[in-house]
């Protein structure tokens, strides 16, 4: 068995951060997570627990290939409780596939920043067991250096997600100034339409009624021009 | 982010916007009246829980401990 700790300081408060680890994948950083699916969610007093099913896609040397299948797909189970009141996230992680020979279980919690509570503390934590196997410390270190990894690539995640929302922030307040901007532009040329076409019908009505003055003197005119034509025929 | 049922992503995708704009907006203000969400969530379930089965996912699965009781699987016999 191996125990792998560790903690690391965001600048941004609880909520920020508790809002990002939900949006945490799809993330550049770890490309391996293809799903998350909730499973059961519900709120008991004031706390939210969620169930979610991780699927991720592992790419296992050839040699765990002979031990774990060629499953290219794994799948995680996550229990998680949301404390508003208290400002706290713990998400509890096990690996469902391989569970007979290997056993990974992961806590990351997030929290205030006992010094700065403008800041969110996070704590991470895994246990990792292999029995039955082969080599069982070679693969508890070698999943161990794995998580290590991981760890740094999932707080990378995080403020990449932060950034992705601040962005999106953004963009909504732009959207609508933009909006603003539009109507202003769209109420503007609906008047000049309407005042165009107001000049327009009066130009018609005008032009119509010139017209049909002009249709009554060439009426008018037109005996006088068929007399003088007559003598002709 | 994608659900492990194909045709539930779109529907997940419905769901997490619901939840995403409630746990901001609501939950983290001290609303825990999470109904607004939960016609989303009913056929999304739906939909997860029949890919599940067919991904033969069973979830009770986790909740035992395999290593250190009968189940686990043995070590293979060394070599003499």
């Amino acid at each position: 068995m191996k125990i792998w700790t560790s903690e690391h300081t965001f600048n941004h408060p609880w909520e920020t951060v508790a809002q990002a680890a939900w949006r945490k994948y799809p993330n550049p950083m770890n490309p391996a997570v293809i799903g998350t699916d909730v499973v059961d969610r519900k709120v008991v007093n004031g706390v939210l627990h969620t169930h979610r099913l991780v699927s991720s896609k592992w790419g296992f040397p050839q040699w765990a290939q002979s031990i774990v299948g060629s499953t290219s797909v794994c799948y995680a189970s996550e229990r998680s409780e949301v404390n508003p009141s208290t400002r706290q996230m713990i998400l509890k992680t096990r690996n469902l596939t391989f569970c007979s020979y290997i056993a990974v279980d992961e806590t990351v919690s997030y929290a205030p920043h006992p010094q700065d509570p403008t800041k969110t503390l996070l704590k991470q934590e895994a246990v990792v067991t292999v029995k039955g196997v082969p080599l069982n410390s070679y693969v508890e270190d070698l999943l161990t250096n794995r998580i290590s990894l991981n760890a740094g690539k999932g707080r990378q995640a995080i403020e990449w997600v932060i950034d992705k929302i601040d962005a999106e922030v953004k963009e909504i307040a732009n959207t609508a100034v933009k909006s603003t901007d539009e109507l202003f532009t769209h109420t503007k040329k609906s008047f000049d339409d309407i005042t165009s076409t107001a000049r327009k019908s009066m130009d018609d009505i005008s032009s119509a009624a010139k017209k049909s003055l002009d249709d009554l003197q060439n009426l008018a005119s037109v005996p006088t021009r068929t007399k003088q034509n007559l003598p002709k025929i | 982010m994608n659900s492990i049922g194909e045709n539930c992503s779109e529907l997940k995708n419905q769901y997490d916007h619901c939840f995403l704009t409630w746990f901001s907006e609501k939950f983290l203000k001290g609303d825990t009246n999470d109904e607004v969400c939960a016609p989303f969530f009913k056929v999304y379930q739906q939909c997860v829980k029949k890919a599940m089965k067919e991904h033969h996912i069973d979830l009770k699965e986790v909740e035992k401990d395999v290593l250190g009781s009968a189940d686990e699987h043995a070590p293979p016999p060394k070599n003499t």
